[in-house]
């Protein structure tokens, strides 16, 4: 059983030295194309997601090698409506 | 709340803060320090003493970090704590870690063995009590920790979503009951670990009376606010079945109300301005409950983090993306009727409104999708009444 658990650690190490390979070349290239905000972050930013790609490098892998995805329009300044149409009345109408 | 993310959103308060949780960790380690230079007799080895003062203070933070929780949800007094409670997290993590790695260093550094096999593996058993390798429960729950400070930024809850990362977080439960018992038969080889295992029960005991406090109190408070859900089909009106939730008295100004369907569904009603809308309680950054918050700015502000949204469409105001769903309300005689089916995160809804005097009997206001381009579309109209009569 112990030799299982020392070999499943080893795994883990071996997969997250995987990541941190990948992540160097994640939060370089990839990361803005995964998330539009992270568009022209700083280093700081950068540093910090690189423990967390490690982690999750396959996901990231993936999404980094979809298209590249637009980011969503933001939503114009709300304003008061002027008239509330009443829905029932325009079906009944 | 996402726009262009940064390293940390420093403020004024989390500056505060993490000065106060920098000192206290250094002067924790100070005292343990000079504390067990003073009360022990055998001058004790400096690398076992910085063990021991990481592991205690890593172990201390984490029950911290477990009370804020259950302490804020019985007083909002407790609310700042809570408000940076990712950076104490992180902190807990970095203590552990370094408990960890004096660890590796010093037990298993300069052998003719890896310090992990030399750690974890080496002449222990499954089998035998004074031979069981406690160090394995919390290298299991620091693994658990590490996944938790690598995901603690805002982009990982965009990323992977805040299902999924809520969920990831709730993991620091199971790395508690590991940290538990490695601290727990870790005290068994200690010839001073009686103490540490009293203060272990002390600090277990809180921590499971806080949270069977503070669920209890939430059962009651979700009985006083409960709402039967209408069944489907039963529509009477042709606009759903709608709930009573109080009346607009009930409510502060700029303030919420929670109230809790069947299934455990929350939603946050608010009184502003002479107006009421409704939207889900549930935030989505952290599930904060936003029924408990503000009207702040013309937004919806939760008391957790202070992710806003306004009010009539559940989204958080330009350039911000957060959407929650959104409920019709109508207020007749100052009662205030909820259809408790929720719109699409996002979705405007006009909200209802009354005046300020009680006596108005001609009040019946009624909300209602607006015909705004914002976010999605409006909902459509639910079936006129002559179509729900001829389906019975």
């Amino acid at each position: 059983m112990l030799v299982v658990m020392e070999r499943i650690i080893w795994g883990i190490g071996v997969y997250l030295a995987v990541g941190v390979v990948f992540a160097a070349a994640f939060v370089a290239a990839g990361v803005g194309r995964v998330s539009p905000a992270a568009r022209g972050s700083g280093w700081g930013f950068r540093l910090l997601i690189i423990p967390g790609t490690a982690i999750f490098w396959p996901l990231l892998a993936a999404r980094w090698a979809r298209p590249v995805i637009e980011p969503e329009e933001s939503p114009p300044p709300v304003e008061p409506a002027d008239e509330w149409v009443d829905p029932e009345k325009e079906t009944a109408a | 709340m996402t726009n262009q993310f940064v390293w940390v959103s420093w403020n004024r308060h989390k500056k505060i803060y993490d000065a106060v949780l920098a000192a206290a960790c250094a002067l924790y380690l100070l005292c343990f320090v000079v504390g067990s230079f003073v009360f022990f007799d055998d001058r004790p080895d400096v690398m076992v003493m910085l063990i021991h003062a990481t592991g205690t203070l890593a172990i201390i933070l984490l029950h911290v970090i477990l009370c804020i929780g259950p302490l804020n949800r019985l007083s909002h007094r407790f609310a700042p704590l809570l408000y940076n409670r990712r950076h104490l997290g992180v902190t807990m993590f970095l203590v552990a870690l370094t408990h960890a790695g004096l660890v590796l260093l010093y037990y298993g550094g300069f052998g003719v063995v890896g310090p992990i096999h030399a750690v974890l593996f080496e002449g222990r058993s499954l089998t035998r009590l004074d031979a069981f390798p406690y160090e394995l429960l919390g290298f299991a729950g620091l693994l658990v920790l590490f996944v938790m400070a690598a995901t603690s930024h805002d982009f990982w809850l965009d990323t992977l979503s805040p299902r999924a990362w809520k969920g990831i977080h709730m993991a620091v439960y199971p790395a508690y009951g590991l940290l538990v018992a490695h601290v727990a038969l870790g005290s068994l080889f200690d010839a001073d670990g009686l103490i540490g295992r009293v203060l272990l029960a002390v600090g277990v005991a809180v921590v499971v009376t806080l949270h069977l406090t503070a669920g209890v109190r939430e059962l009651i408070c979700d009985a006083s606010c409960w709402r039967p859900m209408p069944e489907e089909g039963n529509e009477k009106s042709g606009t759903g079945e709608w709930i009573e939730a109080g009346t607009v008295d009930d409510i502060p100004e700029r303030g919420g109300r929670v109230v809790c369907l069947d299934g455990r569904e929350r939603i946050a009603v608010f009184c502003y301005d002479g107006k009421v809308s409704a939207i889900s309680n549930v935030c989505a950054h952290q599930n904060g409950p936003l029924g408990e918050g503000r009207i702040i700015d013309g937004c919806v502000t939760c008391p957790w983090h202070g992710y806003q949204y306004l009010p009539h469409n559940g989204q958080s105001p330009p350039p911000y993306h957060e959407k929650v769903p959104t409920y019709r309300v109508r207020v007749v005689n100052r009662t205030i009727l909820l259809d408790p089916r929720p719109l699409p995160p996002g979705t405007p809804v006009e909200p209802a409104f009354f005046e300020a005097g009680p006596d108005d009997e001609s009040l019946f206001e009624e909300s209602g999708p607006l015909s705004d381009d914002s976010g999605p579309p409006p909902v459509a109209p639910h079936p006129p009444t002559s179509l729900s009569e001829g389906d019975e």
